[in-house]
């Protein structure tokens, strides 16, 4: 079977018009704009996407300075922790790192499992904790408003 | 097709060791290992299950393991279920690669979680277990360490005398040997 | 029995818009809670009057994330044979005690928001708000005591209006 060419989402059912995969850029006000860098593991990543995906300025708004966020969301398992080391160091600086959702804040509902690392925090330092098992989409962006807030 | 003609399938081509069970919905094969990959042939090319769903292990404690299959026929819709039980003490296989290679990865998993072996897998190595990780999750005796290293916060009853701890109320799917 | 909740004639329950305005910045609260849903389920209360320390809560959840300590105390005036101890018979009977909570936590990065210790109390002590904006930058302050979980019952909304053939509530 041929592997099917699938088009870049895009803005307004306009295909190749949005942002590349994985990097949204968020205008916080003009003091400050954050690019999101979204670790999206699990069912956390549909609520991150959807948030991204409502209040991102898709344009390029580079106003102020420009802070990195690295948000893990969804389960991070101990086999795939290795990988969300290598995408937490390859986020330029300056960056902060925003846990979002109960698994990535300290293994939530699967803390039990034998495959499951309890919470990102123990391999990457994490400055907001966002939590809920998924939170919200507005949680969020509530968080990414206390990383400005804690950041200055 | 219906129940009747699978049951009369199966006891025409298959040897009599095979035991068949059908309903509305197909049939279950209790397959023992010798005869595992005809079994398997003889869904595929006889019954019409060109679908490979899945296969997995069950724990069966006193009476081993078993390994379970679902194929279905599109064609036909029915479903098949293939069990084989095996030795707890040397539980291994024939690989259902040769017949449907869709079971490549399942029994990746399965040998992986059980420890059941599968003779002839291409690459048998670990799907889904970190590198060094010791021990297989899913059978009944693998103490899942976390719920056993913390404490459970339903023991601390108002009347807090320190019970002994065999009298100590415990967690209701926590076995009672995993303590510290 | 319900803590003092008004019976039902709350908002009607309605669904939030599909697609929330774009904003210029994102509003750092959040929705208004009175778009959310009826029962969403953002954080979860504790009404302490209500609690009997039966931990039936703490019991049944499946993440062992609620965290409660206490201790039993004579209850005053209670003594067998009332305020006469002339009139209890000798050998017989025994101090009536109560629970008295000590510590009610519930640890909030691992709660799954399943709603079965809602759900299992039998006496109405923890309910549901649609509070959700509770981020912190310490891991440990996801843990909320006593005194936190008392300040979200100010943000419990009262329940919603019945549904059509629903049968009212016995209380």
């Amino acid at each position: 079977m041929a592997a099917v060419d699938l088009p870049l989402p895009g803005v307004a059912g306009r295909p190749g018009t949005g942002p590349g995969p994985g990097v949204i850029t968020v205008d916080a006000g003009g003091a400050c704009s954050l690019r999101v860098f979204d670790a999206g593991l699990a069912c956390c990543g549909v609520e991150v996407a959807a948030a991204l995906r409502r209040s991102g300025a898709l344009a390029a708004a580079t106003a102020g300075n420009q802070l990195n966020v690295f948000v893990v969301a969804g389960t991070v398992t101990d086999k795939l922790a290795p990988y969300v080391l290598e995408a937490f160091q390859d986020t330029p600086l300056p960056r902060r790192v925003l846990s979002f959702g109960a698994c990535a804040n300290s293994g939530g509902p699967y803390w039990d499992s034998y495959c499951v690392t309890k919470g990102v925090d123990q391999f990457i330092p994490v400055d907001v904790y966002v939590p809920g098992c998924p939170p919200r989409p507005e949680a969020l962006l509530a968080g990414l408003a206390l990383v400005l807030r804690a950041g200055d | 097709m219906t129940p009747e003609e699978i049951i009369a399938a199966v006891s025409g081509g298959l040897p009599p060791e095979v035991r068949c069970e059908a309903d509305h919905r197909g049939a279950a094969l209790r397959v023992p290992p010798g005869h595992w990959l005809a079994a398997l042939a003889f869904a595929h090319d006889r019954l019409d299950c060109d679908f490979f769903d899945w296969l997995t292990g069950v724990d069966e404690e006193d009476e081993g393991f078993s390994v379970v299959v679902h194929v279905y026929s599109l064609a036909g819709r029915h479903h098949v279920l293939l069990v084989a039980p095996l030795p707890r003490s040397a539980p291994r296989l024939p690989t259902a690669t040769g017949i449907y290679r869709g079971a490549a990865w399942h029994e990746r998993e399965t040998h992986e979680m059980f420890g059941i072996g599968f003779d002839g897998h291409p690459h048998l190595v670990p799907l889904l277990l970190p590198d060094g990780f010791e021990g297989h999750p899913l059978r009944k005796d693998f103490v899942l360490a976390a719920r056993a290293a913390k404490e459970w916060p339903g023991v601390k009853e108002p009347a807090a005398r320190a019970l002994p701890r065999t009298r100590r109320p415990g967690p209701p799917h926590v076995p009672r040997g995993w303590g510290p | 029995m319900t803590g003092g909740t008004p019976p039902a004639g709350g908002p009607p329950a309605e669904s939030p818009p599909a697609e929330s305005p774009p904003a210029e910045s994102p509003p750092a609260g959040g929705l208004p809670a009175d778009s959310l849903p009826a029962r969403s389920r953002g954080v979860i209360a504790l009404l302490e009057e209500n609690c009997t320390v039966c931990m039936l809560c703490a019991r049944e959840c499946p993440d062992w994330c609620i965290y409660i300590e206490s201790h039993q105390e004579p209850v005053p005036g209670a003594e067998y044979g009332g305020d006469d101890p002339a009139r209890a018979p000798a050998g017989r009977g025994r101090q009536r005690v109560r629970n008295v909570l000590d510590r009610f936590a519930i640890d909030f990065s691992l709660c799954m928001y399943c709603g079965i210790c809602v759900e299992a109390c039998p006496y109405d002590a923890l309910f549901w708000s649609p509070e959700f904006s509770y981020a912190e930058t310490d891991i440990a302050d996801l843990t909320h005591e006593q005194g936190r979980l008392r300040e979200w019952m100010w943000t419990v909304p009262p329940p919603p209006a019945l549904e059509e053939g629903q049968r009212p509530p016995r209380d």
